[in-house]
């Protein structure tokens, strides 16, 4: 360990410092109260734009780190999703009164920790990273400590993240039982050469570690938490929840399946993602159909979302992970919008969101709706959205590695997708407008976040180049 | 192919453009909107006739070509190009979309700015479809109409456009997405079998799709039928065609126009165009199946219409018997039955598209479109009578006017190939001409009895205005085909030679 590999972490020393800063700032300086947002989302654009500027050295701290443009890619993606909800966080914690530095402090602190699970090339680092993001997360999803609904959301997300923690970390001691390493770069190389390939200990091991992992993406059948969570949470940790820990989740996946499939027998890894891959878009994109609140409907579609974005992990491949990647950077943008806009229409915190709280929307509030009805079309995967474009590159990738028969059920669940996503359209623009003025206003933090938002869903459906570059590079890094 | 100008990008994105920068303006500001619609489209169709100036008809090939890379990792590139068939059918959007707009310069009331967005949305994604000639392009301005058209249904249709507007989306989207998956499997085998990756036309026309011997083992079969199913839908070919009423009948009338005149031709465009191109094998196998379809469809069509007492739900339904003839055309496989299906497909846009108009013009008026509420319209409006007659005799084939020319085409051209299928068709006509002229009886010359009708105005300037030019080219194509039919008949010629 060096002067150098210090400064590898420089953006996470950062955001660990600012969070600690916002904490105290809030609670010795009050007048600093109606500036958090601002204090937090600066440190975050700080700790980006250092994320830029350090170079890149590989393997960091004895190993325990990967620093490599995947690294930069994820880094860049939780921070700007960070931003993003801070951003949003800003006048929805001055209205429901529960503007405290610790909201700021613990998103931070869980961006550190989603972080750090992306770029450990070691098991256990992993699992460290995982449990910061979630022990954060756990306080952020019960934030509204008055409300039913939000400490239901805390408990379910409590229970269920601590037994997939379980879960995992049973898997990490059986694969190091079985190979004797936690070190992923070593898994991937003098593992292979052991006696230990398709051993029943390691496959029990590694199905494990991809149960745990699959607790945070919400696949099926380890899913049943999202809708609850997702409905309870204050929307700001919503919007986090949905796209932050499952990018993670999800790098963290394409890293173990980088190693995992020459020790596991690739069929047999294939056949496995191949059917949760399945199993998450039918039932994510059924049951959304029948959800009238929109968080749970979002929730329902995430599972769907996942499942699309696991094709890409099943057809494993360069092409494969850079798809991901850029589905990443697409979910990310439409999650956002859509939460911003859904917390600005609703009634009230407690109050169930409901798709009618839309009706006639569109015409009376053109921004948000503009936003909003960009976010659905591209969530359904309707061009020149770049939802559209990381669709097409994970069917891409299944198509290229053989899988003809996982594309065509990807985009025929996109079809039953479209009916609900377009659902939310015709509430904005062809329901009548009920006789009632909308509770809230629209700071315009949250019009700015979402016209950023459906504008960077338009602009990267039209010129994917540069997200595609980008990812392509990320994703040879895997290559080892 | 070099690259030559910028030309037919400018003839698709002008529209786009235009209707990206309406957005920012107030919503207060119709006049400006109407206008800046209207203007737009009437570049693009200024473009569209330069670029048919500068066309060299005796080349087959793609003329007037764009090249630009756009994800040079995937293999895909924003190609544009035009020949024959193209051009043909640019020509029909670019003159239709003006005339929609000034038709529709009144009955529009409501968010005019909405309607003039999505209006320009959707000619470029017409134009662009038409002209795209790299696959996933065409594919992105394929999709690209699919939401202006939900607008477009669903905010300014009739009682049931939601309904209406959620069939058509979801109609044409299980069509698309399999073509999608097609378009993908197209690129793998091309970078199978040159070593690179590509989505252009051009490119994969060379390929060699493997044909088997059944369906499910056969990937130019597969291939064909996610293709075909897309383009049968759009079409549509019987009994894909469920969509087809709903979303005439409740469209606003300029989406009818639009969705008759242009989308439509879209299907038989991509049969023509990627279908018989890409995966001839499929086609020959497919033939019998196609022209059966084709057959019942104009039959069950044109009996569906004689029924209807609903003026638009006629028309609609009419809609579908005349697709049948085009598609009758294309399978058929002749240079004849093919140059026949397409003057038909300019035919059917320029008549039914005048017909949808006219339909509109009397609702305006009446707020009904119930054939029995009408009865001797011939006495107070005789300039409405004159265009609506004119426009029926064209649609029923009338030698010396437009029908006439593409329906006699087909026959002649499908008679060598399958005689008992056009000797069915050819009882079409018959029934088209007992429908149409039923209607024009009914609602024209049967005694004026409904007080309401007494004193109904006839056609305004704007309405006179809109439907002139349509009335030119049923004229102009009727006594002189040539003009048209020399333009797409050195591209159809390469087509059907291989």
């Amino acid at each position: 360990m060096n002067v150098n590999d210090v400064a590898t972490i420089l953006p996470e020393l950062l955001l660990v410092l600012a969070g600690g800063f916002v904490v105290l700032a809030d609670a010795f300086v009050p007048l600093i109260k109606p500036r958090l947002s601002l204090l937090a989302g600066s440190s975050v654009l700080a700790a980006l734009a250092l994320r830029w500027l350090v170079p890149l050295p590989g393997s960091v701290w004895l190993g325990a780190l990967q620093i490599d443009p995947l690294a930069r890619f994820v880094d860049s993606y939780v921070l700007v999703a960070l931003f993003l909800v801070v951003s949003m966080a800003g006048p929805y914690l001055e209205r429901t009164g529960a503007n405290r530095g610790e909201f700021f402090a613990l998103l931070l602190w869980a961006s550190v920790g989603a972080m750090t699970m992306a770029k450990s090339n070691q098991l256990l680092v992993i699992f460290v990273g995982l449990e910061l993001l979630s022990i954060s997360l756990y306080v952020l999803n019960a934030f509204h400590n008055t409300s039913a609904v939000s400490l239901e959301a805390g408990w379910k997300y409590l229970v269920v993240g601590a037994f997939s923690a379980a879960i995992l970390l049973f898997g990490v001691a059986l694969v190091y039982g079985a190979t004797g390493t936690l070190s992923l770069d070593a898994l991937a190389t003098t593992a292979p050469q052991l006696a230990v390939v398709g051993s029943p200990l390691l496959l029990a091991g590694l199905a494990l570690i991809l149960a745990g992992l699959a607790f945070k993406l919400a696949l099926v059948p380890f899913h049943a938490w999202a809708a609850d969570v997702y409905q309870g949470s204050p929307t700001p940790v919503t919007a986090f929840l949905s796209v932050v820990p499952k990018g993670a989740a999800l790098v963290v996946l394409a890293r173990v399946a980088a190693f995992a499939i020459p020790l596991a027998a690739t069929a047999r890894w294939t056949t496995l993602l191949a059917i949760v891959a399945v199993a998450s878009m039918t039932l994510g994109n059924l049951v959304a159909i029948a959800q009238r609140d929109i968080k749970r409907m979002l929730a329902y579609s995430g599972i769907a979302h996942m499942g699309y974005a696991l094709v890409g992990i099943v057809a494993f491949g360069y092409d494969g992970v850079a798809g991901v990647l850029v589905y990443l950077a697409a979910y990310t943008l439409m999650n956002i919008a859509a939460f911003a806009v859904v917390s600005a229409f609703s009634e009230g915190e407690d109050e169930p969101h409901l798709l009618t709280d839309l009706a006639g929307q569109g015409w009376l509030r053109p921004v948000l709706s503009g936003a909003l009805a960009v976010a659905m079309f591209s969530l359904a995967g309707i061009p020149p959205t770049v939802g559209f474009v990381a669709k097409f590159l994970v069917f891409r990738s299944a198509v290229l590695n053989g899988l003809v028969w996982l594309a065509v059920v990807g985009v025929l669940n996109s079809l039953i997708s479209v009916f609900f996503y377009v659902r939310v359209v015709y509430y904005l623009y062809m329901k009548p407008l009920p006789r009632r003025a909308p509770r809230y206003g629209e700071p315009w933090s949250v019009r700015v976040v979402a016209a950023l938002c459906a504008l960077g869903i338009v602009l990267l459906g039209i010129l994917p180049g540069w997200v595609l570059g980008a990812a392509e590079t990320a994703a040879r890094s895997l290559a080892r | 192919m070099t690259d030559q100008g910028y030309l037919l990008s400018a003839i698709t994105l002008t529209p786009g453009a235009v209707a990206l920068l309406l957005l920012l303006t107030s919503r207060e500001a119709t006049r400006l909107h109407r206008w800046a619609g209207l203007g737009a489209s009437l570049v693009s169709l200024g473009l569209a006739a330069v670029a048919w100036l500068r066309f060299d008809p005796a080349n087959p090939s793609f003329q007037l070509a764009e090249v630009h890379s756009w994800l040079p990792s995937v293999g895909v590139s924003y190609r544009l190009g035009i020949d024959g068939i193209s051009l043909i059918l640019v020509l029909l959007t670019t003159l239709l979309q003006p005339l929609v707009f000034i038709s529709s310069w009144h009955s529009i009331k409501e968010r005019v700015k909405g309607y003039v967005v999505a209006m320009l949305l959707l000619e470029t994604g017409m134009v662009g479809a038409f002209l795209a000639t790299d696959l996933f392009l065409f594919y992105v301005f394929w999709e690209l109409m699919l939401v202006p058209m939900y607008f477009l249904i669903g905010v300014w249709g009739g009682e049931r456009r939601i309904y209406a507007a959620v069939k058509f989306v979801l109609f044409t989207l299980a069509g698309s997405l399999l073509m999608l998956v097609g378009i993908i499997y197209l690129s793998w085998l091309y970078r199978a079998q040159a070593g690179v990756w590509s989505f252009a036309y051009e490119d994969i026309r060379r390929l060699v799709i493997p044909m088997g011997d059944g369906f499910m083992s056969s990937p130019q079969m597969l291939l064909f039928a996610a293709f075909a199913l897309a383009f049968a839908i759009k079409v549509p070919v019987f009994p894909l065609h469920t969509w087809l009423p709903d979303a005439h009948v409740e469209a606003p009338t300029g989406g009818s126009i639009i969705l008759a005149g242009v989308l439509l031709k879209l299907g038989t465009f991509g049969l023509l165009r990627f279908n018989r191109a890409l995966f001839p094998d499929a086609w020959e196998r497919s033939t019998p199946l196609f022209m059966t379809l084709a057959v019942i469809a104009i039959i069950y069509g044109a009996l569906v219409s004689w029924a209807q007492k609903d003026m638009k739900k006629l028309v609609a339904y009419s809609s579908v018997s005349h697709m049948g003839f085009i598609v009758l055309g294309i399978f058929a496989g002749t240079v004849a039955s093919t140059q026949g299906a397409m003057i038909q497909m300019i035919n059917h846009g320029l008549s039914t598209g005048a017909l949808f108009m006219l339909v509109g013009v009397i609702y305006d008026r009446r707020h009904t479109r119930l054939i029995e509420d009408y009865g001797g319209l011939a006495a107070v409006m005789p300039v409405y009578t004159a265009a609506f007659l004119l426009t029926t005799l064209a649609s029923i084939g009338l030698p010396g006017l437009n029908g006439f020319v593409g329906e006699f085409l087909i026959l002649v051209g499908s008679f060598s190939v399958a005689p008992i299928a056009t000797v069915l068709a050819a009882s079409g006509i018959v029934l088209g001409a007992v429908y149409m002229l039923s209607l024009v009886q009914r609602v024209f010359w049967n005694p004026l009895t409904n007080p309401e009708n007494q004193s109904l105005p006839d056609m305004t300037w704007q309405e006179v205005v809109a439907f002139a030019p349509l009335a030119v080219f049923m004229v102009w194509i009727g006594v002189h085909p040539t003009t048209f039919l020399s333009i797409s008949e050195a591209a159809v010629q390469r087509l059907i030679g291989g």
